[in-house]
C-alpha cells in the first residue's frame, strides 16, 4: 500500500519512533537494573551485582499475600465482568440499530469516566448504603471498570458471527439456552478469552479505584505505594520487575492466542 | 397418499407489504419440489415459515398432518440447508453432523454409525476430521446437507444452497443433489431464481410470483404448456404472439395473427371465438425451410441476426408486419439457412395459448 504522508521523509518517522521507544524502554531498563544492585539505596554507579533483593521479596510475607489478594480480587473481577459484559453485549447485538447505539454508549460509559471520579463516587455509595470498604467493594468498582472492555471485544465478535448459526442450531433441535451454550459461546471463545486477560491486567493495575475501596489488607499496588513512602530501595525495583514480566508474559500469551484463532 | 406439507391459506404480511398472499399449497412425500421465482416472489420467506422461523400472519402450515404454525424451529422435523451453509466454525465436520442427532439424545454409537454413513454418502470419510474452514465450497456444501439429513427430517429445506458456488461446480451438485434425493427418498423443498437448476433436478415446480403461485406442475408441463406471460418468460425463452382466436376445434385453436390463421394446441385456457389470446412459441419450436413448407403456421421472413453460442446458432427473425421472432438452429443444421431470406413454420402442438396480458418489453 502506498503511505498517504510521503510528503514526511520516512527518517523523520523513523527517528520520531525510536525517541519514543528510548522513553519507554530506558525507565524499564533502569529499574530492572537497579534491582541488582548489591546496596541498600538507588543511585549510579550500579557497581556489584546480586539477587539479594530477588530473594528478599520472595520470602516477603506481605509481599506474597498481597500478591494473592491481588490474583484473588482478578479472578472476581473477571468473572463478574465476563459474565456482565457477554450479556450485555448479546443485548447490544441483537437491538434495532437506534437502541443499540444508546445501550452501547451507556455501557462505555465507566471506560471513559475518569478513575478518580469513578472512585469517589463509589467510595460515597457504598457508605450510603452502609457497605463496608474492603474486599468487595473493590471488586464491585474493578468489575464495573472493566465490563465496557468486555463489552467491547464481545460486541465485535458477535457482529462478525454468521446470523445463521444460530439458526441452524435452532433447526437442527436446540433451544436458545443450548444454542448460546453450544455455539454462541463457542464462536465468542476468543473474544471472552482477550477480554477475560483485559480484565484480570485492569484489576491487577488498579490503584486508585483500590485506594478508595479498599480496607486494611493491601493490594500489590497498595504496598508498593507503602514501601515507596516508606523511601526507595532495590527491593521495590525487585517487586516491580517481577509484576513487570508476569503482565508482560500475561499480555503476550493473551495476544498470541487471539491471532492464532483469529488466522483459523 | 397424505401429503407431507400442507400450506393452508397462508399470508405473511410485513407492515404494508405482503410477502406471501393466501397461499395453498400440498407437497407430496417423496418428491423434489422446488419453489422457483424471481427475489421478493415470498419463496423464501414461503420455506422460513415452514422452518419455523416465520409465523403466518393468517392460515395454518401442516406438517404430516400435524398443524405445526406457531412450533419453534427445535419443535419441528424439517431441517434447512442454509444459503450460506452455516456450518458451525469451531466444531470438525464429523461434530457438525452429530450436532442434530447429539439434540435428540442418540447413543454416541448410534450416532458415530450414522455420521459415518452419511460422510460415506458423499464420499467425505477422509475429512471427518477436518474444520469447515479446511473444505472448498462443494465440501462444505455436501457437510451442510448431510449435517440437515442427519436426524432424519420429514422435509428437507433447502435455501438456494448453490448460489455460492461456481457455475461447473453448481451443474455437477445439481445432479447430486438429484441422486441424493432420490437415494435417501426425502422430501426435497428446493428454493431457487434459477430455473435452470428447477429444471434439471424438481418432479415438481411452483412457480411464485408476488406471494402467489403462478403455475405448478412438472417441469415438461412447465416448459411446453405455461398459463401465463410470467411462466413463458420466466422458465427459458418464449416468442410471445398477441392474437385473436378465431376458433376452437377439439387441441386445437385457430388464431388471427399479424394477418395470418396460426393453430396452436389448446390448453386449459378457456378461450373463445373473438378473443384475445396470447401465443406463446419457444424458439426451438421454430423450422426454417429455404420454400413454403407443407401444413400450418408457415410464414416468410429475414434473418436480421445470426448470434453463435457453441453448440447452437440464436436467430432473430423478421417477419412481414416487422415483429421479430427468436428461434434456435443447431449446429449442423444451419447451411441450410445461409441467405437472408426464409421460410419459418412451427407445428401447432408446439404452440401453447394462453390468455392475453400485457406483454414485457
Amino acid at each position: 500500500m502506498r503511505a498517504y504522508f510521503s510528503d514526511i521523509p520516512r527518517t523523520l518517522l523513523a527517528m520520531g519512533y525510536w525517541a519514543f521507544m528510548l522513553y519507554l524502554l530506558v525507565p524499564l531498563t533502569l529499574m530492572m537494573a537497579m534491582s541488582f544492585k548489591d546496596a541498600n539505596f538507588i543511585a549510579f554507579p550500579i557497581g556489584d551485582l546480586t539477587l539479594r533483593w530477588y530473594s528478599q521479596v520472595l520470602h516477603d510475607k506481605q509481599f506474597l499475600e498481597a500478591c494473592l489478594y491481588t490474583i484473588a480480587i482478578a479472578v472476581a473481577t473477571t468473572f463478574a465482568a465476563t459474565v456482565i459484559g457477554v450479556w450485555i453485549a448479546m443485548l447490544i447485538a441483537q437491538s434495532g440499530s437506534r437502541w443499540s447505539g444508546i445501550l452501547f454508549a451507556l455501557a462505555c460509559l465507566p471506560a471513559v469516566v475518569p478513575g478518580m471520579i469513578s472512585a469517589i463516587s463509589l467510595r460515597v455509595f457504598i457508605s450510603t448504603i452502609d457497605m463496608p470498604t474492603g474486599t468487595g467493594a473493590i471488586v464491585l468498582g474493578h468489575t464495573v471498570h472493566a465490563v465496557p472492555f468486555v463489552v467491547v471485544m464481545a460486541l465485535t465478535r458477535l457482529r462478525s458471527m454468521p446470523p445463521n448459526l444460530v439458526d441452524a442450531a435452532r433447526d437442527l433441535g436446540a433451544d436458545s439456552i443450548v444454542a448460546f451454550f453450544r455455539v454462541t459461546l463457542p464462536y465468542l471463545g476468543p473474544a471472552i478469552a482477550g477480554g477475560m486477560i483485559f480484565c484480570v491486567l485492569l484489576s491487577v493495575d488498579d490503584f486508585v479505584r483500590t485506594f478508595f475501596l479498599g480496607g486494611y489488607r493491601p493490594t500489590l499496588p497498595m504496598l508498593i505505594f507503602a514501601k515507596v513512602q516508606g523511601g526507595m530501595s532495590p527491593e521495590i525495583n525487585a517487586m516491580a520487575t517481577l509484576v513487570l514480566i508476569v503482565t508482560a508474559a500475561v499480555g503476550l500469551y493473551a495476544e498470541y492466542m487471539t491471532r492464532r484463532s483469529r488466522s483459523r | 397418499m397424505q401429503p407431507v406439507v400442507q400450506f393452508e391459506n397462508v399470508t405473511k404480511t410485513y407492515g404494508q407489504a405482503i410477502a406471501v398472499d393466501d397461499l395453498n399449497l400440498a407437497i407430496e412425500p417423496g418428491k423434489f419440489v422446488t419453489l422457483l421465482g424471481p427475489s421478493g416472489c415470498g419463496k423464501s420467506t414461503t420455506l422460513r415459515m415452514l422452518g419455523g422461523f416465520e409465523t403466518p400472519s393468517s392460515g395454518r402450515i401442516l406438517l404430516a398432518g400435524r398443524d405445526v404454525t406457531h412450533l419453534p424451529p427445535n419443535k419441528r422435523n424439517v431441517n434447512i440447508v442454509f444459503q450460506d451453509y452455516a456450518l458451525f466454525p469451531h466444531m470438525n465436520v464429523a461434530r457438525n453432523i452429530a450436532f442434530g442427532l447429539e439434540l435428540q439424545g442418540k447413543s454416541a454409537d448410534a450416532i458415530h454409525r450414522r455420521v459415518m454413513e452419511l460422510l460415506r454418502l458423499v464420499r467425505l470419510e477422509a475429512f471427518a476430521e477436518r474444520l469447515p474452514s479446511e473444505l472448498s465450497g462443494g465440501q462444505r456444501q455436501r457437510v451442510a446437507l448431510m449435517r440437515a439429513l442427519a436426524p432424519d427430517p420429514q422435509v428437507l429445506l433447502l435455501d438456494e444452497p448453490l448460489s455460492a458456488l461456481d457455475a461447473k461446480l453448481r451443474q455437477q451438485m445439481q445432479i447430486e443433489l438429484k441422486a441424493i434425493q432420490e437415494t435417501t427418498g426425502k422430501t426435497f423443498l428446493f428454493v431457487t431464481h434459477d430455473q435452470e437448476e428447477a429444471l434439471t433436478m424438481s418432479d415438481v415446480i411452483v412457480v411464485m410470483n408476488n406471494g402467489r403461485i403462478e403455475q405448478m406442475g412438472d417441469p415438461h408441463t412447465l416448459y411446453s404448456h405455461p398459463n401465463s406471460v410470467f411462466v413463458a418468460n420466466f422458465i427459458g425463452e418464449a416468442n410471445l404472439l398477441k392474437a385473436t382466436v378465431v376458433a376452437r376445434d377439439g387441441d386445437r385453436t385457430a388464431l388471427r395473427w399479424n394477418g395470418l390463421e396460426v393453430q396452436a394446441s389448446a390448453t386449459g385456457h378457456p378461450a373463445k371465438a373473438g378473443d384475445a389470446a396470447c401465443i406463446v412459441v419457444r424458439p426451438e419450436a421454430i423450422r426454417f425451410s429455404g420454400s413454403p413448407a407443407d401444413g400450418v403456421n408457415a410464414m416468410p421472413g429475414k434473418i436480421r441476426q445470426r448470434v453463435f453460442k457453441g453448440n447452437h446458432t440464436s436467430m432473430l427473425v423478421e417477419v412481414s408486419d416487422g415483429t421479430h421472432l427468436t428461434a434456435l438452429v443447431h449446429l449442423g443444421d444451419t447451411e441450410s439457412i445461409a441467405g437472408e431470406d426464409v421460410w419459418i413454420s412451427w407445428k401447432p402442438e408446439n404452440a401453447t395459448v394462453i390468455r392475453d396480458e400485457a406483454v414485457p418489453a
